[in-house]
């Protein structure tokens, strides 16, 4: 399920998702013998996922989405919240920046600490706390315009 | 306690918070500082709704094929590596493959029935749709939920209290809902679904009806009071496709 939702917020796109964690599961079984150590399976996964999207998108060279003209896969993620505040802040989160979007969900969504970050996207930890300040101030941002509207 | 932190000011403090709610103030500044404080605990119940929001749905995952693996090469493995590995795949499968079981099946319950029956079965599964409010969805929220390439709405079917695209017959579309006499009533608008005729639907505390609207139609559900047919010609007058 981690995997999935990591995926899916990545690329925002259910279908998408579901073909890049497919790719990283039949990755992973293949170089099986590269993982060391049994509690390093998730990040080492999670890898696997990053490097598979990234991969599926040097591919295709997908253009960036916008969020007023989706494909019913791309709103499929938005359209499941339970109630309209959380569909708010899934569409805002689908705003962000790849560069933001993607500390914020492995911290909020995997419990990820901020070196355990840095180490798996490659930033100093420094980068990372940016990263999430910003994307929260803009979270922040967006929820007070969206009270005001 | 470092110098950085002895001099940590609200700035720096907010900062440390928003990158990090479970950021460890050691110098206790929060405790002073009820600005901060305040920050802290929005920034913290922000994370929880976060957290929800990040939680999507899972659909049905297939398991790819998996190719033979040369067992030469993993008899050199640790037995003990080896068997967890195994086992920790095993029970990956394991939980993939109920999850894709569990989902089909619902999938299957969902979309079983004709289309009439799809719409009063979504009617029930979002009730909190049906608010009785005088609070018109956000202008921002319709314009998402309507695209223009799919269609162009005038103000003349009613007050819009809630707006989500919602998924009928595998396709995404707008589900509305406006205020009527006797409570809220829900409007689905579906682009590509073409009817030859008019369906009435009848559900348990609800009526409403399926209206072919040139290449697509409309369904309109309502309290079982409800006067219908003026609404319909509000709504029908209201809409025009794009696609």
């Amino acid at each position: 399920m981690d995997m999935f939702r990591y995926a899916a917020w990545l690329c925002r796109d259910k279908s998408i998702a579901e073909d890049v964690v497919q790719e990283a599961l039949l990755r992973a079984w293949k170089s099986l013998d590269a993982l060391r150590d049994d509690a390093a399976a998730k990040p080492w996964l999670l890898t696997i996922v990053r490097r598979e999207n990234a991969r599926y998108f040097e591919r295709r060279r997908l253009e960036t989405v916008d969020i007023d003209n989706l494909t019913a896969s791309q709103s499929a993620l938005l359209a499941e919240a339970p109630n309209e505040e959380l569909t708010d802040l899934r569409e805002a989160i689908y705003r962000l920046d790849d560069d933001y979007r993607e500390p914020l969900v492995l911290q909020v969504l995997m419990g990820y600490s901020t070196s355990e970050i840095a180490e798996l996207m490659g930033l100093k930890q420094g980068a990372v706390l940016t990263r999430l300040h910003r994307a929260r101030l803009k979270l922040k941002d967006e929820a007070a315009q969206e009270e005001l509207s | 306690m470092s110098q950085q932190e002895d001099t940590l000011n609200c700035d720096d403090y907010k900062t440390a918070v928003s990158a990090d709610p479970g950021f460890n103030d050691e110098t206790g500044h929060a405790d002073s500082c009820a600005s901060c404080e305040q920050y802290k605990n929005e920034i913290v119940a922000m994370n929880e709704k976060l957290a929800l929001a990040m939680a999507l749905e899972v659909p049905p995952l297939t398991m790819p094929e998996l190719p033979v693996i040369d067992s030469q090469k993993v008899s050199s493995l640790v037995a003990r590596r080896k068997l967890s590995k195994v086992t920790w795949f095993a029970l990956a499968a394991t939980v993939v493959m109920g999850v894709f079981i569990g989902l089909r099946v619902n999938e299957m319950a969902a979309t079983a029935g004709t289309l009439g029956e799809q719409v009063l079965a979504h009617v029930d599964h979002e009730p909190q749709s049906l608010k009785v409010t005088d609070t018109p969805v956000a202008a921002s929220r319709l314009a998402r939920t309507v695209p223009v390439e799919v269609a162009t709405m005038n103000h003349d079917a009613g007050l819009i209290t809630y707006a989500q695209s919602c998924e009928i017959n595998g396709k995404m579309v707008p589900h509305l809902v406006i205020q009527g006499e006797r409570g809220p009533i829900t409007i689905l608008l579906m682009p590509d679904e073409k009817l030859v005729e008019s369906q009435s639907l009848d559900g348990v505390n609800v009526r409403g009806v399926l209206l072919p609207v040139g290449d697509g139609s409309i369904a309109i559900i309502g309290d079982r009071e409800e006067q219908l047919d003026r609404v319909q010609q509000n709504v029908v007058n209201s809409v025009n496709w794009n696609t």
